[in-house]
């Protein structure tokens, strides 16, 4: 992927805390979904901090309803937070918001795709989005298409694609500009194991090259292979945050299930 | 606003258009039917209309429905998470807004070629300059303005698809029955005058006619211009404040 020289946004002058060794920075953040009168007010993220280093792969892990979503999407400018920071890169996202997007990769949950384009016309809409050169474009999506085996559906109407296929090209998409953040909402759910390891796979040559990664999860295994760090998220709120062999070591349990069975009382799949 | 992303944009526009049968129809294809049967059914002059004088209602009325796609495309990209994806990145509310209205303003252009063309043989004998036909274009294209801005109000505030649909002709009705081809009388040209679609008819008609110097051009044109620049800017404000929510 091509490097350019450092662009406006990314000169040290521009930047909160241009020497700060983390991408991203979390302090006290809290959502309250309001209700309607006569209903409760729904505390959807709970006075939560960490920090993820940069080049780190940082797991978010947590039931359905943890809070996990909510936190992206805060993190990414798309939810505003009641109360607390988020920094990225430097920029708070409360008013770098526009910053922000030049360096962040986001793959959402649910594939968000032009079913009328092809394949490659969704790749060179959100490629030329992010201001690249059709050059570029061509040579990303060739390297991504080839890594996650797509190059031969990409002339095809994404509406035809199956769903393993367009959670592949939803991620193809949001990396499509070599960003230097990616969140990877959920990136592997409803894919067959062949395709699910064929991600995986991809999500480490990422970290390779020294990306920082936000991967939510509520896959046990996923979290405990490809993470540095994992954050378990429950009613909104951090209930542990470690890597995932010292957080088994700690609870002398064999995986990351045992350890949120054994802080909650309750298995992650529960909530499923 | 970023030439190179609103050009993106609008390419992914006009190919979604194409590919869309509905929407081609609607765009199209429905306004050629329309000119063909009007022009079948008064295009006898002996009925005491002529297509000279249903013309200019049929392009102020293919243009209102522009509304009603507008809306639809809205609501189900909102619908497929589409707007949220594109909010991820650097594109600004400006540049997609921009280029919403491009594409739509191709697609006027389109529909003005095609009503035109299929009418003559029915007896349309436009009497105007290349001047005027400038300036029927021009105020197509500004009209196309006033049906876009209403297209995001109505997807602001439509929570499905379905809705945009059946929401947009609070818009598209008024505009059809007191401001198009249908005549009107004296009660209801009282409405008809805080309508965009009557002062483009009426412009329109003027043009058509050769007299570009007759008031109601300037009238319409003006009008037409200050209705369309406020109802887009209230569509983008709302639509920045919860249509992609």
């Amino acid at each position: 992927m091509s490097e350019s020289k450092t662009k406006e946004y990314e000169k040290p002058e521009n930047i909160i805390n241009p020497n700060n060794k983390f991408s991203i920075e979390v302090n006290n953040l809290r959502k309250v979904f309001r209700a309607k009168k006569g209903f409760d007010d729904v505390v959807a993220v709970d006075d939560i901090s960490f920090k993820v280093k940069s080049g780190e792969l940082f797991g978010f892990l947590g039931p359905n309803g943890a809070g996990k979503t909510t936190t992206i999407n805060i993190l990414i400018g798309l939810l505003k937070s009641t109360s607390g920071t988020a920094i990225i890169n430097g920029y708070d996202v409360k008013d770098g918001l526009y910053h922000i997007k030049q360096l962040i990769g986001v793959c959402p949950q649910e594939p968000s795709i032009f079913k009328l384009l092809t394949g490659k016309e969704n790749i060179k809409l959100f490629g030329a989005l992010h201001s690249m050169k059709k050059v570029e474009i061509e040579e990303n999506a060739d390297k991504l298409l080839k890594i996650l085996n797509l190059s031969n559906a990409i002339k095809r109407k994404t509406k035809g694609y199956s769903g393993g296929m367009l959670r592949q090209l939803n991620m193809i998409i949001s990396l499509i500009h070599d960003p230097k953040i990616a969140f990877l909402d959920e990136p592997t759910v409803g894919m067959d194991p062949r395709i699910r390891r064929a991600t995986w796979e991809f999500i480490r040559s990422l970290k390779k090259k020294n990306k920082t990664i936000f991967l939510t999860t509520h896959y046990i295994e996923e979290a405990e292979k490809l993470c540095d760090r994992v954050a378990i998220i429950d009613y909104g709120r951090i209930i542990e945050i470690g890597n995932p062999n010292e957080l088994i070591k700690k609870y002398m349990v064999n995986n990351l299930e045992d350890v949120f069975m054994k802080i909650t009382g309750r298995r992650i799949m529960e909530g499923m | 606003m970023n030439f190179k992303r609103i050009l993106a944009l609008l390419k992914m526009e006009l190919l979604k258009a194409i590919r869309e049968p509905a929407f081609f129809f609607l765009m199209l294809l429905f306004p050629a039917l329309l000119t063909i049967m009007f022009g079948l059914v008064f295009g006898d002059s002996e009925l005491g209309m002529s297509m000279n004088t249903i013309a200019p209602g049929l392009f102020a009325y293919a243009c209102i429905f522009i509304i009603m796609t507008v809306a639809q495309s809205f609501t189900e990209m909102r619908d497929q998470g589409l707007l949220r994806r594109l909010n991820t990145t650097p594109m600004t509310s400006a540049d997609f807004i921009a280029s919403e209205i491009l594409s739509n303003m191709i697609i006027v252009v389109l529909q003005v070629i095609i009503i035109y063309i299929l009418a003559i043989p029915f007896g349309f004998t436009p009497n105007t300059s290349a001047v005027g036909m400038v300036l029927a274009f021009l105020l197509m294209i500004v009209f196309s303005l006033s049906s876009v801005g209403l297209g995001l109000i109505t997807a602001t505030v439509s929570k499905s698809s379905g809705t945009a649909t059946g929401l947009s002709f609070i818009f598209i009705l008024p505009q059809m029955f007191l401001g198009t081809f249908i005549p009107v009388t004296a009660t209801t040209e009282v409405i008809a005058m805080f309508l965009p679609s009557y002062h483009a008819t009426q412009a329109l008609t003027a043009i058509f006619s050769g007299n570009l110097t007759d008031p109601l051009v300037l009238t319409g044109f003006t009008f037409i211009s200050i209705v369309s620049i406020a109802i887009v800017i209230i569509g983008i404000l709302l639509f920045k404040k919860s249509g992609n929510k």
